[in-house]
């Protein structure tokens, strides 16, 4: 059963991931966006079958719902037009491949070097619980710190963006 | 949990938060006022802090050993909250320059001192970054508040975008400091300093803390930013800058390299000097053909940055010392010099050299207390910076026995001090020997800037002839060091 909502998962994200980035019906940023959504939703779906229910209601919060909008926002108001065919730029393209090999490279060794694990899959930590009250107990002071943090940001944003009136 | 250690933190959010609110009561034409009334507040913070906290005592903990008020947090602190206090002066009287959203700045101002505050308590690195974060953050915002000025947008920008990075760097090394060790906090690895010490990727990690902090402080190799946005942030701004932000990278430094790391320092001792050495002669070469005050100021400001690398690079109790005392007159000098740069910048318009002419004609308190912070910065007797310089230099000569190379190290720090004699002169004589002034009406002081400027020259002088309570204060205050 997992193994086949697993398929079903990844191939889904896969196939919102490359519409992405290679819609053959439309060259609209804004369907690239919707796609990206769709692909945050998916990953989620993965994250529930590895039992990280955290990071997969994050995914959806955070990344599906905040920082997606804030992308169709920017793209709404700058008024992109419909993406240009953009002309190849050699270095460019050097630094895609290199850097795609790299990583291919680097997770193969990984996985080639890795020992299968004997016995029990070891339990996940990190669950919501535990970082409740890790967040709240023993890493108070810095989280209230980034509260302000983040308050300081909003004002500086609504100040910076803010036409002046005289 | 005691939380009054964390006295001056809460005020300072909370009065941030207050006044923010306070705003939507106050018509705009008198919101300047809540800027003195600021002061004043920070003023009081600061004097019933020093009174409570000023002799230092045992280092008391809070939020399971997070959070640290011991003698050199007390001693950051207190310098924190007095250049609050002179910037937000400052930033009062140059209220109108800086447009809509003043009470915002006020606030901004709080918001960065309290980060300031927390990290000269910051025990554990994930406090340690939130409190720098506070306080970059709240420089972005500073300094590109002018945002009807090209100059200011493009030292928001710069800033931004070298913080940005220094950030990156500050993170990554947290992140490999806390896989080699298994820790975040300094306590704990203070327990396991000689092991770590030795450990590659530890080093890889603390290495790159030191480039993030070495950006708070504008030494070399991070120090590219500081004459553009010195030169384009609003003058209260980059007051704030040259001591607040650059005092927090310091306390770090020693918080992190005294207290938790000593044994990583100790072994460390040629990129010290290294930094050092090369941070002088930067800063007071590349000063030299500089014609506006605030650009000479920032490179100055990277040559006495290198003056503290070379008091820590020492990594003894009496280096330690005397970074803090050459702080302690930094701040006096420093702020009394922007003083004088806001009211040019605010009343004639420019700081160039040429508005300097005949300025002791125009008002002799303005040349008087320039020439005061520019004899202090240069480092001759018997003010603030004389006697900085000397126990930075006395502190390199004693560890000289240990390494030659420390006796290099002074030397180049002399020939720094012989440079920089070129261009803080050169400001002096601008000033009263500048030949024939064009203008020669009279600049008006506002009574609360002349205040704040007799305060600065009093504490340049003092500092100078009566050196002792301050530098037993200091050496008091690092007692409680590893090193």
């Amino acid at each position: 059963m997992e193994s086949i909502l697993f398929l079903i998962f990844a191939a889904f994200a896969l196939g919102c991931g490359l519409m992405t980035v290679a819609n053959p019906f439309s060259r609209s940023p804004v369907a690239s966006a919707l796609f990206l959504v769709l692909t945050m939703v998916w990953l989620a779906g993965l994250f529930v079958l590895l039992h990280a229910y955290f990071i997969a209601a994050v995914q959806i919060l955070v990344y599906a719902g905040a920082v997606m909008v804030l992308f169709l926002f920017v793209i709404m108001l700058l008024d992109l037009r419909e993406e240009e065919l953009r002309t190849w730029n050699r270095f460019g393209v050097a630094a895609g491949v290199f850097s795609v090999v790299a990583l291919l490279g680097v997770t193969a060794l990984t996985i080639l070097r890795s020992v299968p694990a004997a016995g029990a899959a070891p339990q996940l930590e990190g669950s919501t619980h535990a970082l409740g009250a890790m967040l709240f107990r023993q890493y108070l002071l810095p989280f209230e710190g980034v509260s302000i943090v983040l308050l300081v940001a909003m004002i500086g944003v609504i100040l910076l963006s803010k036409r002046e009136s005289k | 949990m005691n939380l009054t250690l964390l006295g001056p933190e809460l005020v300072l959010v909370l009065g941030g938060l207050a006044l923010l609110l306070v705003d939507l009561a106050v018509p705009a034409a008198r919101r300047h006022l809540l800027g003195y009334a600021t002061a004043g507040g920070v003023a009081l913070l600061c004097l019933y802090f020093v009174a409570n906290h000023g002799a230092g005592g045992a280092a008391a903990r809070a939020f399971g050993g997070m959070f640290v008020l011991d003698g050199v947090a007390s001693f950051f602190k207190a310098i924190f909250l007095l250049s609050g206090v002179v910037v937000l002066l400052l930033a009062a009287d140059s209220s109108p320059r800086l447009g809509g959203g003043i009470t915002e700045y006020y606030a901004l101002v709080l918001f960065a001192l309290a980060g300031m505050c927390l990290a000269a308590s910051a025990n554990d690195f994930s406090v340690m970054y939130v409190a720098l974060e506070l306080i970059t953050v709240t420089f972005y915002v500073l300094t590109s508040f002018e945002r009807s000025r090209a100059a200011s947008l493009e030292a928001g920008v710069k800033y931004l975008i070298l913080g940005a990075l220094s950030s990156g760097f500050l993170v990554y090394g947290i992140a490999l400091a806390f896989g080699a060790s298994g820790t975040m906090s300094f306590d704990e690895l203070a327990k396991h300093s000689p092991e770590l010490a030795s450990n590659r990727l530890f080093q890889l990690g603390v290495l790159m803390i030191f480039g993030g902090l070495s950006f708070k402080i504008a030494v070399f190799p991070f120090q590219v930013w500081a004459p553009d946005v010195y030169e384009g942030a609003p003058v209260p701004t980059t007051a704030f800058l040259a001591i607040g932000s650059k005092a927090a990278g310091v306390v770090l430094l020693v918080r992190l390299f005294g207290f938790a790391v000593p044994d990583l320092a100790l072994h460390w001792e040629p990129l010290w000097m290294t930094v050092a050495g090369v941070s002088i002669l930067y800063g007071s070469l590349c000063a030299i053909p500089q014609r506006g005050l605030r650009r000479l100021l920032g490179y100055s400001s990277i040559a006495n940055g290198g003056f503290v690398m070379v008091a820590l690079s020492t990594m003894s109790k009496a280096g330690s010392a005397a970074v803090l005392f050459y702080l302690a007159g930094y701040l006096f000098t420093v702020l009394a010099a922007f003083l004088v740069v806001g009211v040019l910048v605010h009343r004639v318009g420019k700081d160039d050299f040429s508005v300097l002419a005949g300025l002791h004609h125009r008002s002799p308190l303005l040349a008087a207390v320039l020439a005061a912070s520019m004899i202090s910065l240069a480092g001759v007797p018997p003010l603030a910076g004389f006697f900085g310089k000397f126990v930075v230099l006395r502190a390199v000569v004693e560890q000289g026995a240990a390494s030659h190379a420390y006796f290099w190290l002074a030397a180049v720090a002399i020939v720094g001090v012989v440079i920089s004699f070129w261009y803080y002169f050169g400001v002096i004589r601008a000033m009263y020997w500048g030949g024939d002034a064009p203008d020669l009406t009279p600049i008006p002081i506002s009574p609360t800037l002349r205040g704040a400027m007799i305060l600065c020259l009093g504490g340049i002088l003092c500092l100078g002839v009566f050196p002792s309570a301050i530098w037993e204060a200091a050496v008091a205050a690092v007692a409680g060091l590893g090193i």
